[in-house]
């Protein structure tokens, strides 16, 4: 058999069994497995090579700024950063849109997940959209829009996922994110202002409520400085500085705003737990995928 | 699920402890050897328990709009699919982990197989949740609460 034919047969078991339904990281799997049974490669060091994908230190940032994210938002903490961005662009027209923007902006320079990004704006701010008689499409479509920047503005997870892969420095991924995640989140500020709903109109924030806002936030918006500042300066590694980022939350964030969500912080690790599995064991099985292509 | 709890907070202690004894002087070179390890236990047993709670990313959700024989065909050739996988991941797993026996990790010289035993063990685990999953779906039907679709009030 060729080897077009058996990039063929890959392809066509991936995308194939990927259609019919079977989960991402087995329909990958088969295909590999179905190509060694064409060629002299054993399936013993294919799977050798599902360990070594995963097998590196700098994927074990990505648990960490999912812990972060989780015990952010599970702990309410984020309700802080929500009422900060209120009091800057909530009294412009379609507020609850330059809200669900500006949030975004900041949350993606905490957890680095747009998942977890959807999950905490879906849950907060999107049933006071609808309360507002915002269109519930134009809410989906700008909370899904809005959390792609989390992809971009450091710590973006997949630049941690492609930097460990592709061998490129993270800290470079991190600062190339910056400018186009900003201009992403202002191009939808200014959509949302000229051709978005209008919602309802709001007084603007008084100084003293701006003051109160930005007090109550200052703790959790440290953790960008904190990573950034880390990685940027040397202190630390990406993945040193989501473990500073997560012990400064256990040990700052969640003793001082939300005592009472102590005793759920072993659900949070468990849920974290298997939530970073799950796209681990994608690039485990696209390791694997990718060294039989090569 | 507890497992990858326990991991995650046992690679989160091990890179914090190794942080703060490089920063003080004092480096135990072990703990990143116990990072590597609590990492891909977490990775390897996630895999196996998000294929009991159906949590693995999908391309499409189709089988979820589809009802009776026809979901039963392609959701059993679905789980064949998982369940030759995670054979394959078990035998030659397991394989591996006998290879592996003899080379070791510098510097504590921990045997690798102690790390690469997480990978037929996830196959093992998975081959048990596929073949519950089977027998309950050819028994009690494959459709389940996850079907319902969040999207509907907004769509429409």
């Amino acid at each position: 058999m060729t080897n077009g034919a058996i990039l063929l047969l890959m392809t066509a078991c991936f995308l194939g069994f990927g259609y019919m339904g079977v989960p991402v990281a087995f329909a990958l799997m088969a295909g590999v497995l179905a190509a060694c049974a064409l060629t002299p490669i054993s399936m013993q060091s294919m799977i050798g090579q599902m360990f070594h994908g995963i097998d590196s230190e700098i994927l074990l940032a990505v648990p960490f700024f999912l812990l972060v994210g989780e015990l952010m938002t599970s702990a309410d903490v984020t309700n802080r950063m929500i009422k900060l961005a209120q009091t800057m662009v909530g009294h412009l027209r379609g507020g609850l849109a330059q809200v669900v923007t500006l949030f975004s902006m900041f949350f993606a320079g905490i957890s680095g997940s747009s998942t977890a990004d959807v999950a905490v704006l879906t849950r907060t701010v999107a049933p006071e959209m609808t309360r507002e008689g915002y269109d519930r499409a134009f809410t989906a479509a700008l909370i899904a829009c809005a959390s792609t920047m989390a992809n971009l503005i450091p710590p973006s997870i997949m630049a941690v996922v492609y930097g460990a892969t592709g061998n490129v420095s993270i800290g470079g991924l991190f600062l190339a994110g910056i400018a186009p995640g900003i201009v992403i989140g202002i191009g939808l500020m200014i959509y949302s202002h000229f051709f978005g709903p209008v919602g309802l109109r709001k007084p603007r924030a008084t100084l003293c409520e701006f003051a109160d806002a930005v007090r109550a936030s200052t703790l959790p918006l440290m953790i960008p400085v904190i990573i950034m500042g880390g990685i940027l300066t040397g202190w630390f590694t990406p993945t040193e500085a989501g473990m500073v980022a997560s012990v400064y939350i256990l040990l700052v964030l969640v003793p001082l705003l939300a005592p009472g969500h102590i005793p759920n912080l072993p659900r949070d690790f468990v849920f974290t737990g298997l939530l970073y599995s799950i796209p681990l064991a994608l690039v485990a099985a696209a390791s694997a995928f990718g060294w039989m292509l090569a | 699920m507890m497992l990858c709890g326990v991991c995650i907070a046992g690679f989160t202690s091990s890179v914090f402890l190794d942080v703060v004894t490089r920063t003080i002087g004092l480096p135990v070179l072990w703990l990143q050897l116990a990072t590597t390890g609590f990492f891909a236990w977490g990775v390897f047993i996630g895999m196996a328990v998000a294929t009991r709670r159906i949590d693995h990313l999908n391309l499409v959700e189709i089988t979820k709009r589809i009802r009776g024989s026809k979901r039963t065909c392609i959701e059993v050739f679905n789980r064949t699919i998982m369940l030759l996988v995670a054979l394959t991941m078990l035998v030659f797993g397991v394989q591996n982990f006998m290879n592996d026996l003899g080379s070791f990790r510098a510097p504590s010289l921990i045997p690798l197989a102690t790390y690469t035993a997480s990978v037929p063990v996830a196959g093992a685990l998975i081959v048990m949740f596929c073949v519950e999953q089977l027998v309950n779906g050819l028994i009690n039907g494959f459709e389940g609460p996850e079907d319902a679709d969040d999207f509907v009030g907004i769509v429409r």
